[in-house]
């Protein structure tokens, strides 16, 4: 219980300064809405105006305090740039809406790419590299060292492209461009996200195959395998029974290591593959400093990590039972 | 019942066995004993099939009854060794912190056993596992059965390894070196269980130890190694007794002992007995000018304290006394000997003495200066990438960078880390040479070396033969003399074994869970302990 008020406690302070380290960002950064909505050519009367219904003209603490006032109660405001219709101002809630699952769902099945590919792929790596005098186990260690560096040096926007071309256009399993709200047809949508998501998780399960292949290897080196073997257990029982749970720990925490920059990347694959994430916005936003749109992506993406990093923490407990005694 | 015949294994064409022959009958404890690099642990693997996969085998055969378990030029056959491990051959590792899986209860990795080499039903297992936890001491067995080995002490857990290792009764156990990571407290339990396993069970059992003391209270009989060969083996007290060979006579000598003549070189008081300051006769006058002035360390009412929950936001940190109440104070020229069992505090103690844990209340006063400290674990204490004679200077250069009117030129200090080379007793080759290209002794020469280059008159040495092997424990001790009176120093000689400080010690304390029980002069506390915890170390080892 203890445990959980420490966590909440962290997850509320980081909320709290990333917002504030974004609203600073905003005053320090030049720009400004006012002109970026009219235009150079306009009056400064109408600026002034303009200032007022937007609730510019006030002290940035007090504008920081309301605005935090207000998402407190639920209401995230409204977006500075973007309009309902003439006379309505467009909700932060409603833009942001449907757009912030497509992210999450990219950033989840990338995820899900990660530790089902990774995972095999890593145990038959370490399987090769630990078999001192089969010469197959040697090709397999060096091709797959091979393979994975290639991987892990392209970046995720390119090998996207490729995916596009490759898949896309030579084998025509998906139609570039195309695109089917989770709404509408959630399986479909799934299925047009499963590329995008391979680009993301591509890199990362190079990298994250190379760690458990590294750890697993350590591992094998333990005096407990030497037990193990000292029982009669079979090589594969030492490899599944005892050294995958224990070469697993530093595994999970690479893992949630690499969450946000999933998150980060999938902002980049949406725009490869045209899809309605949160990336186009959050990119326009910036540039026509929309704060209050801003802001609440940025505390959303920022919830996500910290949620993942927790999840990875109680993964991390489970695995080794050695942390809970502390 | 096991033979090994003319065995040699090499490891990348270097033979590290060499035509050793053993025999092993029912009912018999065999040792081995020997130096770090004799090749015990690789012949014990190797009729364990445990050795490397690049290990070769490059004469001989091991035989288990009629059965060829393994021969040379023909490759390890895993499916018969399968059969064999765990259920007619087992092993007891030295490490039994490691040498159990973390990730998993205890109960289950002694199960595997029995689920790996019997058809045994779930229930029928657990009964079984239950009973030979209880057989091998364990109470609570049901507790034991559900624990994780780190929520164990080391002496259950070793425990528990043997429960493993005997619970289908196999006719050979193999123990490497089982209660070397031991108190000794519970090092004495171990072996009464070993042996009464042994008794019991009537199985073979081959007892892997560098400590010929060990060996000679449990084995029958006893072969020694060197550099891969068998020097010489027999019956244990033939052995001892008589030792045939040169090497072994070296070894059974160098073994700290307190059958033999302890040599103390310390500078006595004119009224205390002063027959022993040999080689001191040029002090009288210190000697006559009081006690104050002979005094090199007073510690006052010491109490040391260590703080738990370390990143807690809100709660207090919980404050643990590690140390209470020392009151002690260390001569010139005098070693005191720090003795208890590992957690007892003796390392927060020598600490705090050098001022590294400032969470102490009472006082520490120093009569001399710069007082220094010579480490346990050569291998790690000195820089693997500084050669010797950047180590030896090192203490100079950061005296030189605090206290600027010390000017020592590049040339006074290359001259004194020489000076300093010769004094450890080696040669000035070594002071362009790296940690690795050292043996064991020799990094301890230098990390001595290295505390002794400023010159201070007091040392404190926490363990500083327990990582080497008895030879080089003899020689290394005999230097610490040697220095000892050339320098007059004063060492706190902190170790966990008895006989060493017996041998190094004018005076000894006894520390036990924090607090300092006895102290008095070595030849009085040996002949006649007060407390019975001291007595319980004293016969223990």
């Amino acid at each position: 219980m203890k445990y959980f008020g420490k966590k909440l406690f962290t997850l509320i302070m980081t909320l709290f300064l990333v917002s504030v380290a974004a609203f600073l960002a905003f005053q320090i950064i030049p720009g400004d809405v006012v002109t970026s909505i009219l235009g150079t050519e306009a009056t400064p009367e109408r600026e002034e105006q303009l200032r007022e219904e937007l609730g510019l003209n006030k002290p940035p603490v007090v504008r920081y305090f309301s605005w935090v006032g207000d998402v407190l109660k639920g209401d995230l405001g409204v977006s500075y740039r973007y309009s309902k219709n003439m006379n309505e101002m467009m909700p932060v809630k409603e833009l942001v809406g449907d757009k912030l699952p497509v992210t999450l769902w990219l950033a989840a099945v990338s995820l899900v790419f990660i530790i089902v590919v990774s995972i095999p792929l890593g145990v038959l790596w370490a399987r090769s590299a630990s078999r001192a005098t089969d010469k197959l186990g040697h090709f397999l260690d060096a091709a797959l060292g091979v393979i994975t560096q290639t991987t892990m040096a392209i970046p995720s926007f390119f090998l996207g492209i490729l995916v596009t071309y490759l898949f896309g256009i030579l084998f025509k399993f998906f139609t570039p461009g195309g695109y089917i709200s989770y709404k509408e047809d959630f399986w479909g949508f799934l299925g047009y996200l499963l590329f995008p998501a391979l680009s993301i998780a591509l890199p990362k399960i190079a990298m994250t195959a190379r760690f458990l292949r590294n750890s697993m290897l350590t591992e094998l080196k333990s005096d407990y395998v030497r037990t193990a073997y000292s029982k009669g257990c079979t090589r594969r029982r030492v490899l599944y029974g005892h050294v995958l749970r224990n070469a697993m720990m530093p595994v999970v925490t690479f893992l949630g290591m690499i969450v946000a920059e999933i998150v980060a990347g999938s902002i980049v694959i949406e725009q490869v593959f045209g899809l309605p994430g949160i990336g186009r916005l959050l990119i326009s936003s910036i540039s026509t400093r929309d704060f209050p749109v801003v802001e609440i992506l940025i505390l959303y993406i920022t919830f996500v990590v910290i949620f993942v990093y927790f999840l990875v923490d109680i993964l991390y407990r489970i695995i080794d039972p050695r942390i809970s005694e502390k | 019942m096991i033979r090994i015949e003319n065995l040699s294994v090499a490891f990348d064409g270097t033979e590290v066995v060499k035509n050793v022959s053993l025999e092993l009958k029912e009912g018999e404890i065999l040792g081995v004993v020997g130096e770090s690099g004799s090749g015990k642990s690789v012949t014990a693997l190797t009729l364990m099939g445990l050795v490397s996969e690049t290990a070769r085998l490059t004469s001989g055969r091991i035989l288990f009854e009629d059965v060829v378990l393994r021969e040379a030029g023909k490759p390890l056959d895993k499916e018969l060794y399968r059969k064999y491990r765990g259920d007619y051959m087992s092993m007891v590792f030295q490490e039994p912190m490691t040498s159990l899986n973390p990730t998993q209860r205890v109960g289950r990795q002694v199960e595997e056993v029995l689920k790996l080499h019997t058809g045994l039903q779930k229930e029928e297992i657990k009964a079984r596992v239950l009973e030979t936890f209880e057989a091998v001491g364990l109470r609570n067995a049901e507790k034991v059965y559900g624990s994780y080995p780190h929520e164990l002490s080391g002496g259950m857990r070793q425990r528990v390894m043997i429960a493993m290792a005997i619970i289908l009764h196999p006719d050979l156990v193999v123990a490497d070196e089982p209660t070397t990571a031991l108190d000794v407290t519970i090092q004495n339990q171990i072996v009464e269980l070993l042996r009464d396993i042994n008794t019991k069970e009537q199985n073979a059992m081959l007892f892997i130890t560098h400590d010929l003391n060990l060996a000679r209270r449990i084995c029958n009989r006893v072969v020694v190694m060197k550099d891969g060969c068998v020097v010489e083996q027999g019956d244990t007290e033939e052995i001892f007794q008589h030792p045939k060979q040169e090497y072994t006579r070296r070894l059974i000598e160098a073994v700290p002992s307190r059958m033999k003549k302890r040599v103390s070189v310390m500078e006595r008081p004119a009224a205390g007995g002063g027959a022993e300051s040999n080689g001191m006769s040029g002090t009288g006058s210190e000697q006559n000018s009081g006690s104050a002035n002979r005094t090199v360390l007073e510690v006052r009412d010491l109490s040391v304290f260590y703080r738990d929950g370390g990143n807690s936001l809100f709660s207090a940190k919980k404050k643990h006394c590690v140390v209470e109440g020392a009151d002690f104070e260390i001569y010139r020229g005098e070693s005191l000997g720090l003795v208890g069992e590992s957690g007892c505090g003796k390392t927060s103690l020598s600490k705090a003495i050098l001022g590294m844990n400032k969470d102490i209340t009472g006082e520490v006063v120093h009569h001399t200066t710069r007082p220094q400290m010579i480490f346990q674990d050569p291998y790690s204490s000195l820089n693997p990438t500084k050669t010797i004679g950047w180590l030896l200077q090192e203490p100079m250069r950061a005296a030189c960078a605090l206290d600027k009117s010390l000017s020592m030129t590049k040339a006074d200090m290359e001259a004194a880390a020489y000076d300093m080379l010769h004094r450890v007793g080696m040669e000035d080759k070594y002071f362009d040479r790296k940690p690795s290209q050292l043996s064991g002794g020799q990094r301890q020469r230098v990390s001595i070396g290295q505390a002794l280059i400023m010159h201070p008159g007091f040392l404190v040495a926490d363990e500083p033969v327990s990582a080497l092997d008895v030879t080089i424990q003899a020689q290394i001790m005999e230097l610490m003399q040697k220095l000892q009176q050339e320098m007059k120093l004063s060492y706190l000689f902190i170790s966990h074994d008895i006989n060493v400080v017996y041998h190094m010690c004018d005076r000894i304390m006894v520390m036990k869970d924090g607090k300092i029980i006895e102290t008095g002069e070595t030849e009085e506390i040996f002949r006649n302990p007060k407390m019975d915890y001291t007595k319980l170390l004293l016969c223990n080892s």
